[in-house]
């Protein structure tokens, strides 16, 4: 059955698909920009997977955190933070928001609604339950989530992070980006439920499995689990069956066989909402490579804004140290 | 026969004591099994009570004063009229039972 | 409320020290919010938190299941998001699991954000020998004073207790607050007037001519029976009490050190990669070579069995002994 287009209850332009679909280009375009350079560094990508970091973020409001783990760079653009600066940051420039000294892995903004990347697997889990903690406490009615991988659900964080969020009612809406792969290991050979959503049940708390590769599903499935945080009815747990179109990184060889990726390249989940805008008559194909256009422009400027920005002096390995 | 109260040691880990409160005044008479004082030590309260009849006579410890192991809290005596001696030191030990909790 | 005790003190045990520093802290601040194992009702495992529940409420002062890695990471996550959390986690022996969290976010925050993110965060944990076995027995401060980025302290006394706890909690970074199991039998006067220790500063116990020794926590007590021992000898001990480990005062240990010709470290913990070596090469570094002995456990995990758990810990008598052969040795050659 197609899922509607627009979502309910979500007013904000950022919602729409077509700002989805841009969202997601954009993404798209930005780690190939930054892959294209001799100088890229170690990164993990996101392609494949931007719907589920898009489709998250159109679920979050101003006042929410985002936290999520070392595959950064797709969450962080669909939250809004500026590609140029971002672009700067993971290329160790002082014009990054941590001036370089972060980089991809613990990329960071949160006075943009950005709480972090942390590059330890499993690690921001129970932070965010912390911070979530912090928002309780407070009385904010605002919301934490935290995108996490399949390779993050064997770990005792995970478990212990949804029981004290349980326990505690604490308004934390946890993300499982499942590409179904850790590094080079399989889900089924990592994990013995096979659907990582049920990982919820045992702490009597709400789960559901999406496709990842829908980004108004996913942005529907967290919405709700959003708002139910929002008005103190307590955390659920997303999980969002995804592809991993590249390696795990750039550091990293791909296991897979060639007809493997052939399908899982076919399931992309920017042609597949481009083909939807146009097939329901909202997007035609000049209004495509108008959006192309505007987000390979975007990205130039971003590249542009980033190499202008210099490296920091030497001296700042020493500095807020603490 | 003239009396000391005191927490006799040693107890494990346990070198002083602070008196919390006295459950009688100067003059009140204690049957065996009734609560003379509560002490606070690091870890409990602990209830000491009347191992023998007795008369309190003098309070040597006020609340909230700390008291070393061994040494007297109060003097007691078997009866309300007997003298006090001018010197404490080496009084026989009341009887006492404690509860600690 | 001023940095020295000023004149007018009462005696508290130990675990009321920390009770108040805390009741004050939370008075004060309403961020400042305690996390553990039996904290609420129970008031603590040592009654160290006791009636803090009643008074603060149970949205301030919050049970936590059995759950190292999770208690430390919901406290670095709360002070990272504006909170002053304390997080007690009652045995050191267990710190170990919540050491991602506190070593790979609460000590790098500040520096990976570049300075936007800050986590005002206490880890309070209780070290050391007192028969309870192989795992519940550890002092591992040797192990947390070089991280970058995070502040350790252990006080001997109350008065320490108090000050420093106050101090770790108004600290903008995480810190690392270790008392011990033999200091809660103890007793001492804490001043009557509201007192913060500073972070850094080293605390002269006792004065001496003939030799330095250094520790830190329940040793320190070791450190100045040995030194009334020694005293009955004619050898006149200047004990110092380093209250801080991270940031260390070497000035006051180097000058002393240099004073004295003579420097014996004391720590309850391992000797291998230990409080002891670092001071040593650090007071070297300061003050030239001065003839060097350090006291610690025995190279093996420490049992219950109280025969076996004497012969592995340092004691008066073997320090007094350590320094009798420091003082034998012949000086240090200069070079």
């Amino acid at each position: 059955m197609a899922r509607p287009l627009r979502g309910p209850g979500l007013d904000s332009a950022a919602g729409q698909p077509t700002q989805l679909l841009r969202r997601m280009m954009v993404i798209r375009a930005f780690e190939a920009a930054l892959a294209a350079r001799p100088d890229h560094g170690f990164q993990l990508f996101s392609a494949g997977q931007e719907a589920v970091a898009v489709g998250l973020c159109a679920a979050l409001e101003t006042g929410d955190q985002l936290l999520t783990s070392g595959r950064s760079i797709a969450p962080a653009l669909a939250r809004g933070l500026d590609p140029g600066r971002v672009m700067a940051e993971i290329l160790g420039r002082v014009a990054g928001p941590a001036r370089g000294k972060g980089g991809r892995g613990h990329l960071a903004w949160p006075s943009e609604g950005f709480f972090g990347a942390h590059a330890v697997v499993g690690g921001n889990l129970s932070i965010a339950a912390g911070v979530a903690l912090a928002f309780q406490i407070e009385g904010r009615r605002d919301v934490v989530a935290c995108l996490f991988g399949d390779g993050a659900c064997g770990a005792g964080a995970l478990h212990e992070t949804l029981n004290i969020a349980a326990l505690w009612k604490l308004p934390l809406v946890l993300v499982c980006d499942n590409n179904q792969l850790s590094v080079s290991t399989p889900r089924s050979q990592a994990l013995a439920p096979a659907r990582l959503s049920d990982l919820a049940a045992p702490f009597g708390i709400p789960g559901a499995t999406v496709d990842g590769m829908d980004v108004a599903a996913v942005r529907d499935a967290a919405a709700r689990f959003v708002a139910r945080a929002r008005v103190g009815d307590g955390p659920a747990l997303l999980e969002c069956v995804s592809e991993r179109f590249s390696s795990h990184s750039t550091a990293t060889r791909e296991t897979r066989p060639k007809d493997q990726m052939a399908a899982i390249l076919a399931r992309c989940p920017i042609a597949r909402l481009a083909g939807e805008l146009q097939r329901a008559g909202e997007l035609g194909s000049a209004d495509i490579a108008a959006l192309e256009g505007d987000v390979a422009r975007e990205v130039a400027l971003a590249v542009a804004f980033a190499n202008a920005s210099p490296l920091p002096d030497p001296a700042e390995a020493l500095t807020d140290v603490g | 026969m003239i009396y000391a109260l005191t927490v006799p040691g040693p107890i494990e880990d346990v070198q002083e004591v602070r008196v919390l409160e006295w459950h009688g005044v100067a003059g009140q008479v204690f049957a065996v099994g009734e609560l003379v004082v509560e002490l606070e030590t690091d870890k409990a309260l602990v209830e000491v009570r009347a191992g023998q009849p007795g008369v309190l006579r003098s309070v040597l410890c006020g609340e909230g004063d700390w008291q070393a192991l061994g040494r007297p809290l109060a003097i007691l005596s078997d009866t309300a009229e007997e003298p006090l001696p001018t010197d404490t030191g080496d009084l026989a030990l009341m009887a006492v039972e404690f509860e600690v909790s | 409320m001023s940095a020295e005790p000023v004149a007018g003190t009462m005696k508290l045990f130990f675990r009321e020290a920390i009770a108040r520093a805390l009741r004050e802290e939370m008075q004060a601040d309403a961020r400042v919010i305690l996390l553990g194992q039996d904290v609420g009702a129970f008031g603590g495992s040592y009654k160290e938190f006791a009636r803090l529940q009643a008074q603060f409420g149970p949205a301030r002062v919050r049970d936590t299941p059995v759950a190292e890695a999770a208690m430390v990471g919901l406290g670095v996550g709360a002070a990272a998001a504006g909170l002053r959390p304390l997080v007690s986690i009652t045995y050191m022996d267990f710190l170990m699991l919540g050491l991602d969290p506190l070593v790979n976010y609460a000590a790098k925050a500040r520096f990976k954000t570049g300075g936007q993110i800050t986590v005002p965060l206490v880890v309070k944990t209780t070290a050391g020998a007192r028969g309870q076995g192989v795992a519940h027995s550890q002092c591992l401060e040797a192990w947390m004073m070089g991280v970058p980025g995070l502040a350790v302290v252990a006080p001997s006394t109350p008065a320490d207790a108090y000050g420093l706890l106050k101090a770790a909690l108004r600290h903008d970074g995480p810190v690392l607050y270790v008392d011990h199991k033999r200091l809660f039998p103890t007793a001492g006067e804490v001043p009557l007037a509201e007192t913060v220790l500073p972070l850094g500063r080293a605390a002269t116990r006792r004065q001496g001519r003939d030799v330095t020794v250094v520790s830190h926590s329940f040793m320190t007590r070791v450190a100045l029976e040995a030194a009334e021992r020694l005293a009955t000898e004619a050898i006149s001990c200047e004990v110092i009490d380093l209250r801080s480990l991270a940031p260390l005062d070497l000035d006051t240990v180097a000058s002393s050190a240099a004073r004295t010709g003579a420097l014996l470290t004391l720590e309850e913990g391992q000797l291998t990669c230990g409080i002891g070596a670092e001071i040593a090469f650090q007071v070297r570094e300061q003050a030239g070579p001065i003839r060097t002995a350090r006291v610690g456990a025995a190279p093996a995990p420490v049992s219950s069995n109280p025969v076996l758990e004497h012969a592995a810990l340092p004691d008066a008598e073997r320090v007094a002994a350590a320094v009798r052969r420091l003082l034998d040795a012949p000086p240090a050659e200069r070079p």
